[in-house]
């Protein structure tokens, strides 16, 4: 079934393309006709996976951009999604009817829930994790399960962990995988850590012991230095140590050299780290990474700016609340007055249970440089309340038409922040295009 | 006349999941609004407190391995947790926090945890790791007050051998796959697995519970007594939902 199932997926992969889609259906044909058809294809060069909450399409791209710039012939699901169905169709469509990959690398961004299907199945190098938070919990359970899937497909892994020495819900992996070795990368202490938070809502108990954690510092959320008050879990030492970091420049430094990052916030300066680790582990120079950062493209609905006639509107996704929270530190930031317009949706993708919006620190834009909230999606008036309960005190408006909403943002200031749900985010995106005409 | 209300909210830092400090934000707002002053304290730990003094006692819902951490110290505080039911400290329990009430709930790794047994009802864990996920409304008598209650339900747990439902579900799941009630309501303590969190969208409970409190100390204290606080954001979030999964 194994040649079935490459030429079904090529064949209906062409036919999709004709008409302009394709995605996850031609793999799940692939994977119809011969269920193990992962297991049967072979690789030369290295082949990387990158999971964890937040970060990773990001991460994925720039080691993918890592690896092309270096010379490799890369294969990566840049533009198809992250499911077992969506990477089947990434590997058939671009390999040989014996089942060779054509390509001499291939890295992957892997949906967290999805690691054990595709970990155990392919000859994987390198296994990037950059970080686990509260996400869509209605569809990932309880984020508990979730790594517990991750864990059970370790313990045969003969690969290289890439691991986000800062998170203790990251550095756990190691435990469950006796066969593999590990890279730490993260972020040293520096003027932004912090030696308490009431962010954090992971990372309070041991995950080995069940003991409290301690923190010496917080860098973000429950992302910092930490040890276990019973036994010897604790931050890894780092391999990869970025530092002296300045966050209104944009810039760090890792082994006495200096680099610019090419996003906004600390948590982009972690997948900076991961990528710099990826590189230190397959022997590529650093000014490889350097020329990936600085060429980074800007996605969509990330601090993505429009600016026309004096008006200035800044247009951000967010989908849960550590994502959420580094948005709104970047609005509050900005202390002139402003009009701040949020859209949330209740799809499948954007997650169909809201309560996280009362996980995030809306308050941080709850202020008086804030001169109108405009609530607008599918649960426009859910965010309104939560708004409200905020102790808002300025006008705090429900619009159910998204391009009125936008409109009306940008006709009451030159200084407008759209905050939008996965879902909501290209049609916010075309309603600003479109009101700043 | 001067009132107060004293909350206390129980393990506070990790009992926490989808939004349930919502919960506190709202009574925290319709309590001032009214001129009622709201005190939040919380209670960790190991944490030297005696709740019988307090009007409310809070507990939410925790990730399994998290709540696991809290059982002995849950227990060690029975006596003084029935103390204080038994001076009329009014109790709201959320998802986690509503079983461990009962006789024992079953994790998802099939362990069995002692709850402190005030209750008849007790929690198994969903079959092949099946979990209860999604919108929920039921319909509730609240001691004669009838009302539409809408949240969102996300537990892997059935509680069953429930004597006295909060309501009856009208939409979602409840306290089992097929039960077709929620929650538990027996004058006391109110129970539900409904996150949502379950107040903002719920002003009739939200003031419901203030009332409850109040009565403590107040014994004649109505729901009525509360002046009216009225927002339009509150009735268009419930109209939204009801028109999407009522009809």
């Amino acid at each position: 079934m194994k040649l079935l199932s490459i030429i079904a997926t090529k064949c209906s992969a062409f036919a999709l393309s004709l008409i302009g889609r394709g995605g996850s259906l031609p793999g799940s044909i692939g994977l119809k006709l011969d269920a193990n058809i992962l297991k049967k294809l072979t690789f030369t060069g290295p082949v990387i996976l990158v999971t964890g909450t937040n970060g990773k399409t990001s991460t994925a791209n720039m080691i993918t951009d890592l690896l092309s710039t270096q010379g490799y012939h890369v294969i990566s699901n840049r533009k198809g999604d992250n499911l077992k169905a969506g990477i089947t169709t990434t590997l058939l469509t671009n390999c040989s009817l014996s089942g060779k990959v054509n390509a001499n690398a291939c890295v992957l961004e892997v949906d967290e829930l999805n690691v054990r299907h595709i970990l155990p199945n392919i000859p994987v190098t390198a296994f990037v994790v950059n970080n686990f938070f509260r996400d869509q919990l209605d569809r990932a359970r309880e984020m508990e399960q979730l790594i517990d899937s991750i864990e059970k497909v370790l313990p045969n892994y003969k690969g290289e962990l890439i691991l986000n020495g800062n998170d203790p819900n990251v550095v756990r992996l190691i435990k469950k995988a006796p066969n593999a070795h590990a890279t730490y990368y993260g972020i040293a202490k520096n003027k932004y850590s912090l030696p308490k938070t009431n962010e954090a809502s992971e990372g309070k108990f041991c995950p080995h012991c069940g003991a409290r954690l301690t923190y010496s510092f917080y860098q973000y959320s429950h992302i910092g230095e930490f040890a276990c008050t019973k036994c010897d879990f604790k931050s890894p030492e780092l391999d990869i140590s970025l530092y002296d970091i300045d966050l209104e420049k944009e810039t760090f430094y890792y082994n006495n050299e200096f680099f610019k990052s090419p996003y906004e916030g600390m948590y982009s300066m972690y997948n900076c780290s991961a990528v710099l680790a990826c590189a230190k582990f397959l022997n590529i120079k650093t000014d490889v990474a350097k020329k990936v950062f600085a060429n980074a493209p800007q996605p969509k609905g990330r601090n993505e700016k429009f600016e026309k006639n004096g008006t200035t509107c800044i247009l951000n996704l967010v989908k849960n609340p550590t994502g959420a929270n580094e948005v709104m530190k970047v609005i509050e930031k900005d202390q002139k007055d402003k009009v701040v317009c949020i859209v949330l949706n209740d799809r499948e993708q954007d997650g169909t249970d809201v309560s996280w919006i009362y996980d995030t620190f809306f308050e941080k834009i709850i202020k008086d440089s804030t001169k109108e909230i405009i609530c607008t999606g599918l649960r426009a008036n859910d965010m309104a309340l939560r708004i409200y309960y905020g102790n808002y005190k300025g006008p705090l408006t429900v619009i159910e038409d998204l391009d009125t909403a936008i409109s009306t943002s940008l006709s009451k200031s030159d200084n407008v922040y759209a905050i939008a749900t996965y879902t909501a985010l290209l049609p916010t995106r075309n309603a600003i295009l479109k009101g700043m005409k | 006349m001067n009132y107060t209300m004293k909350v206390c909210w129980m393990y506070h830092d990790f009992m926490d999941l989808y939004g349930d400090k919502g919960n506190m934000m709202v009574l925290k707002k319709r309590c001032e609004d009214r001129g009622i002053e709201f005190i939040l304290d919380t209670c960790g730990i190991g944490e030297e407190k005696d709740l019988s003094t307090y009007d409310l006692i809070f507990l939410g819902g925790g990730a399994d391995k998290e709540q696991i951490n809290l059982i002995p110290d849950l227990l060690s505080r029975k006596e003084n947790i029935k103390k204080a039911m038994d001076e009329k400290t009014f109790v709201l329990l959320i998802c986690g926090g509503y079983q461990l009430f009962g006789q024992y709930y079953i994790a998802a790794d099939n362990s069995k945890i002692s709850g402190l047994q005030f209750y008849d009802y007790y929690t198994d864990t969903g079959k092949a790791g099946s979990r209860c996920i999604g919108n929920i409304i039921i319909d509730a008598n609240l001691d004669g007050l009838q009302t539409k209650i809408i949240g969102f339900e996300n537990h892997g747990g059935q509680t069953l051998n429930v004597t006295n439902p909060l309501g009856k579900v009208l939409v979602g799941y409840g306290n089992s796959f097929e039960g077709g009630y929620e929650g538990f309501y027996d004058g006391k303590i109110l129970g539900t697995y409904l996150h949502g969190p379950l107040l903002p969208k719920n002003p009739e409970v939200a003031d419901f519970v203030i009332a409850k409190s109040l009565q403590k100390n107040h014994q004649t204290f109505k729901m009525s007594d509360l002046s009216p606080l009225e927002n339009e954001y509150d009735k268009n979030a419930r109209k939204v939902l009801i028109d999407r999964l009522m009809k």
